[in-house]
């Protein structure tokens, strides 16, 4: 069950509380524009599990020592405290001063896990280590940074449903030297990605000129479309497509392949899938135009109000995804 | 499930370092101790770790559950059946070395690997609490060393660095913890008390007991172990008068002297006279419950405040004396004691067991009959040991169960305790009340610690007698059986001991060594082993806190702890590494002299094309700027630049003026 206002902490203690703290944190640390530097005062630090235990087992031996009022089992007790906190300083240490040099996200679809990049820099003369970098609601990516290096680092989000996505807040944390205490910041990056529609759908592709075909899609060589040329086999590729003869004179595996003739692109049209709802057609037209690629063929989209161009390759197919994925947005 | 079922474990999901490192800290722990638990642990131990250390060439099974959870029932009764408890430090110890064994059979993960690391650590306090001497300090910081090594190698998971840095690492932590922890050491308010019962230790201590039957202290002779250390606010009192003064036996069996368990009565008064001496004494632990202290104290010592003085002038301390203790006294060797003995003090002190003895108990009636009056009866029972024939030895021949008998007439052999049993035997038989008074006599001088050392081999036996118009007087009949007892050692005294004991003692530098050594034992024991309450209220005090309350402590402690974890986090603040070279070096400082006049220099932009934009954005210095970056592409690219030239381009970019409009930040 949902609810609203103070009644929440009642009901999802956990999860209000991460919130309030979001917005907290969000208020008073506002917008990251990299490159920048961890400052301290946004490194937060708390003892983790272990390190609670450790507080519970130090106590213990604070206990034993004073009951046997034995100095040398004190100073034990006492100098493994000052370990403790050294360590306490020395996992803060991890992240503060930090350099972020930059932060990408990758387009992805959705209800897929995309990909972002963040570039780190440790300039400092110590390495950082056991850092961890995450995103909320995917396993971190763990790396760590020697001294005076930079890395890029690739971690993942789940993307949402099509349209923008701001990737809120990223998770920097450590753990280091001794697993006891954990440290973090937040990172409010601008990261946007369009997240396009989720490729699926069981029509087959219009035919060329924009009829939708009715036939599968067995064809001839030499038939409707143009011999090109033959390209190492991809697992992608039906065997249909294999080019055999190539192989029984003794060569390796290829696959033929075949160009539409000039003015023989496929038209991928929004008004061809009438019957479906929106989602499904834009859908639909996502998974179109992935497979035009695959087939390497030429494609021009046509959506209500905007008609790309034909063409094929990556800047076309970005191009016709990045339409659906802000279509009626 | 059986064991065949059970996977093997592929390989140990930690680095072989941080494995090695984590069983290496465990064994060290057993080892610290081996002294004090059961005698199955060292051998479990050792053999549970190499199992576990061919697991890092070979994939190990481990043992079936049954297996383990029977053996940890074995090893529980094992514990049980030896120290009749679980409770307690030795049966506490054994149990943990054994589950820590145990545990190495069923390490997988490594929430496992810290199990085992904190009962080493456990181990570790365990030893420290099974002894505190001076010579087992290196070792246990080594221990400490080593476990901070692995729990470190432990926190860095998968990727362990080597073990080398580790170590570092380690050394770096405690050094920086140690200032903490000392301040924590000093003003941390020692609780007293016990928050569980202490089960009582099954050791034996050397020294003085609680009764005493000549021949027994014998042993006790041959002991150096240290008793007490004396350091004196002034002078010394004379060799002669340094008797210090122990357990008071007043029962006698016939051979065996024994204390009176209840003393009972006030404290006969005292008239003191001539110097008073004050003084601090060290006590080591002993079994009795009597401290030592010079003839004859003032009062019972002010910073243990159970003690007291009993009516035979024993300082009765009611806990056992199980670590060192350390006190302040006031004595006076030259006292009279005032006062008539009371009729139950006086039926003890005259106490003889019926029909043992009979021949002593004859001489000591003629003798008597002889002397004119009790002063006399003692000058003339000295003289029959003076002229007797008797002589003083470390290697008495044993006594039969008339020990006064066959000291007086048949061995004639003997040392303190013999001649004071048997002075004291005389005595009681003539009619003068008499005790046995044990304690020890002399002690060497330690020039580096400034203090008079007494070892167990000190130890000395005398008698005191009561007359009635002079009260107790101390009478020593070794003195005149062996006068040089007084003002020289045993080792002097007795050849025997000179001709196999003495060559090696006789080296200066060897003395001189132990006694530099026995300084530091002694500094260690008294000064860190006993620290305590009164020692912290006395430092509060000098340091000025004129209020003894938990609020002076906690002021103190927040204010170190302040200071200490700022230092800490200075020193853990963000540092840029010293990248690249002088050259390097030169050009980042003209940047940074332009950093307020254009965009900094991006990773992909060279030092031209840097020196180009900015010089567009300040025209008067564009010729200047690509002039300094022309002459760094010909330092950095050309032919190898000399010192001098690399000196000079330096200059340069130092000599740099930028304008105030650029200086100012944006």
């Amino acid at each position: 069950m949902r609810s609203s206002g103070p009644l929440r902490y009642l009901f999802e203690p956990r999860a209000a509380l991460a919130a309030t703290l979001a917005r907290w944190a969000r208020a008073r640390q506002g917008d990251d524009t990299p490159p920048l530097a961890l400052q301290a005062r946004r490194i937060y630090i708390l003892p983790t599990r272990t390190g609670l235990v450790a507080a519970a087992l130090l106590f213990l031996m604070l206990l034993a020592g004073m009951n046997y009022s034995n100095s040398l089992a004190l100073l034990l007790c006492f100098l493994l405290c000052g370990v403790t906190l050294v360590s306490m300083h020395e996992c803060h240490a991890m992240l503060s001063g930090l350099g972020v040099l930059r932060a990408e996200a990758g387009n992805s679809y959705a209800g897929q896990l995309g990909e972002l990049q963040v570039d780190l820099e440790n300039a400092q003369a110590r390495a950082r280590s056991g850092l961890q970098l995450r995103c909320a609601g995917c396993p971190p990516s763990c790396f760590e940074l020697g001294a005076g290096t930079s890395q890029r680092v690739t971690l993942h989000y789940q993307a949402g449903a099509r349209g923008r996505q701001r990737i809120e807040r990223l998770e920097l944390s450590s753990t280091a030297p001794l697993g006891l205490f954990r440290a973090w910041t937040w990172l409010h990056l601008p990261l946007q990605a369009i997240i396009y529609p989720e490729p699926v759908g069981d029509r087959a592709l219009p035919a060329h000129g924009g009829e939708p075909r009715r036939t599968d899609r067995r064809m001839h060589v030499g038939g409707e479309e143009e011999w090109a040329g033959l390209r190492p086999l991809q697992e992608s590729d039906s065997p249909r497509s294999v080019a055999w003869k190539v192989y029984a004179r003794g060569g390796p595996l290829l696959a033929a392949h075949y160009d539409a003739p000039a003015g023989m692109q496929r038209l991928l049209d929004f008004e061809l899938l009438q019957e479906l709802p929106l989602e499904r057609r834009l859908s639909q037209l996502a998974r179109w135009v992935l497979e035009c690629e695959r087939l390497g063929e030429s494609y021009k989209l046509r959506l209500p109000q905007l008609t790309l161009p034909a063409g094929s390759g990556d800047a076309q197919q970005r191009r016709c995804l990045t339409a659906l994925a802000l279509f009626r947005q | 499930m059986n064991a065949r079922a059970n996977p093997a474990v592929p390989s140990p999901r930690l680095p072989g370092i941080t494995v090695l490192l984590l069983l290496g800290g465990f064994i060290g722990a057993a080892l610290l101790n081996a002294q004090h638990t059961a005698p199955w642990c060292l051998p479990l131990a050792v053999v549970a770790v190499a199992w576990r250390a061919r697991g890092l060439r070979a994939p190990l099974r481990l043992p079936a559950r049954y297996l383990r959870i029977g053996v940890a029932l074995l090893v529980t009764g094992a514990v049980l059946a030896g120290f009749h408890t679980l409770n307690g430090l030795e049966a506490g110890a054994s149990l943990l070395v054994g589950m820590g064994a145990l545990k190495l059979a069923e390490t997988e993960r490594p929430r496992d690997w810290r199990i085992l690391a904190g009962t080493a650590l456990f181990l570790l306090l365990a030893a420290c609490l099974d002894g505190q001497a001076l010579w087992r300090l290196p070792l246990y910081a080594a221990e400490l060393w080593l476990l901070c090594a692995a729990l470190y190698a432990l926190g860095a998971g998968a990727d362990a660095p080597p073990v080398a840095a580790l170590l570092r690492h380690a050394a770096r932590s405690l050094a920086l913890a140690l200032p903490f922890a000392l301040l924590l050491f000093v003003f941390v308010p020692r609780v007293s008390g016990s928050f569980w019962a202490l089960p009582q230790r099954h050791e034996a201590y050397t020294g003085l007991g609680d009764e005493m039957s000549p021949g027994s202290i014998s042993e006790l002779t041959q002991s150096g172990e240290p008793a007490l250390r004396v350091r004196f606010d002034a002078d010394l009192p004379p060799a002669a008068e340094r008797y210090w003064r122990g357990p008071v036996l007043h029962r006698f069996d016939g051979y065996t002297w024994r204390r009176q368990p209840s003393h009972v009565g006030p404290v006969p008064p005292v008239q003191y006279q001539g110097e008073a001496y004050s003084y601090q004494i060290t006590l080591e632990p002993n079994q009795h419950h009597v401290l030592i202290a010079l003839e004859m104290p003032q009062a019972a010592p002010q910073d243990l405040p159970d003690t007291y003085l009993s009516s035979d002038y024993q300082l009765i301390e009611p806990a056992p004396i199980e670590r060192a203790l350390s006190y302040r006294l006031q004595s006076y060797p030259q006292h009279r004691t005032l006062g008539a003995l009371s009729d139950a003090a006086r039926q003890l002190d005259l106490q003889l067991p019926a029909d043992r003895n009979p021949r002593s108990v004859a001489l000591a009636h003629s003798l008597r009959a002889g002397a004119g009056s009790d002063a006399g009866f003692v000058d003339a029972v000295l003289d029959y040991l003076r002229q007797g024939g008797f002589t003083y030895t470390l290697e008495p021949p044993l006594l039969n169960l008339d020990s006064v008998d066959d000291l007086l007439f048949r061995t004639r052999e003997g040392f303190c305790g013999h001649y004071a049993s048997a002075f004291v035997m005389l005595m009681r038989a003539g009619g003068v009340p008499a005790r046995v008074v044990t304690g020890y006599l002399g002690g060497s001088w330690n020039r580096y610690g400034g203090y008079l050392y007494i070892t167990q081999s000190d130890a000395h036996a005398w008698g005191e007698v009561w007359l009635d118009d002079r009260g107790w007087v101390r009478i020593d009949p070794t003195a005149v059986v062996a006068p040089g007892r007084l003002t020289e050692g045993l080792d002097q005294l007795l050849p025997g001991v000179g001709a196999h004991g003495h060559g090696l003692m006789s080296a200066y530098w060897i003395t001189n060594a132990l006694q530099a050594w026995q300084g530091m034992n002694a500094w260690w024991q008294a000064k860190f082993v006993g620290f305590s309450l009164a020692r912290q209220l006395a430092l509060l005090d000098r340091l000025g806190f004129r209020q003894h309350d938990l609020r002076a402590f906690a002021l103190l402690l927040a204010g170190g702890a302040g200071i200490w974890l700022a230092f800490i986090a200075w020193g853990m603040r963000p540092r840029r590494a010293a990248a690249g070279d002088g050259l390097s070096r030169s050009w980042r400082l003209l940047e940074h002299k332009l950093r307020h006049a254009d965009a900094p220099r991006a990773a992909h932009e060279c030092t031209s094309a840097y020196a180009a934009r900015v010089g567009a954005r300040l025209p008067e210095w564009s010729a200047t700027l690509a002039a300094l970056a022309r002459r760094y592409a010909r330092l950095r690219y050309g032919p190898p630049p000399s010192a001098a030239d690399l000196v000079q381009f330096r200059r340069a970019v130092r000599r740099l003026r930028t304008p105030a409009r650029v200086r100012r930040a944006r």
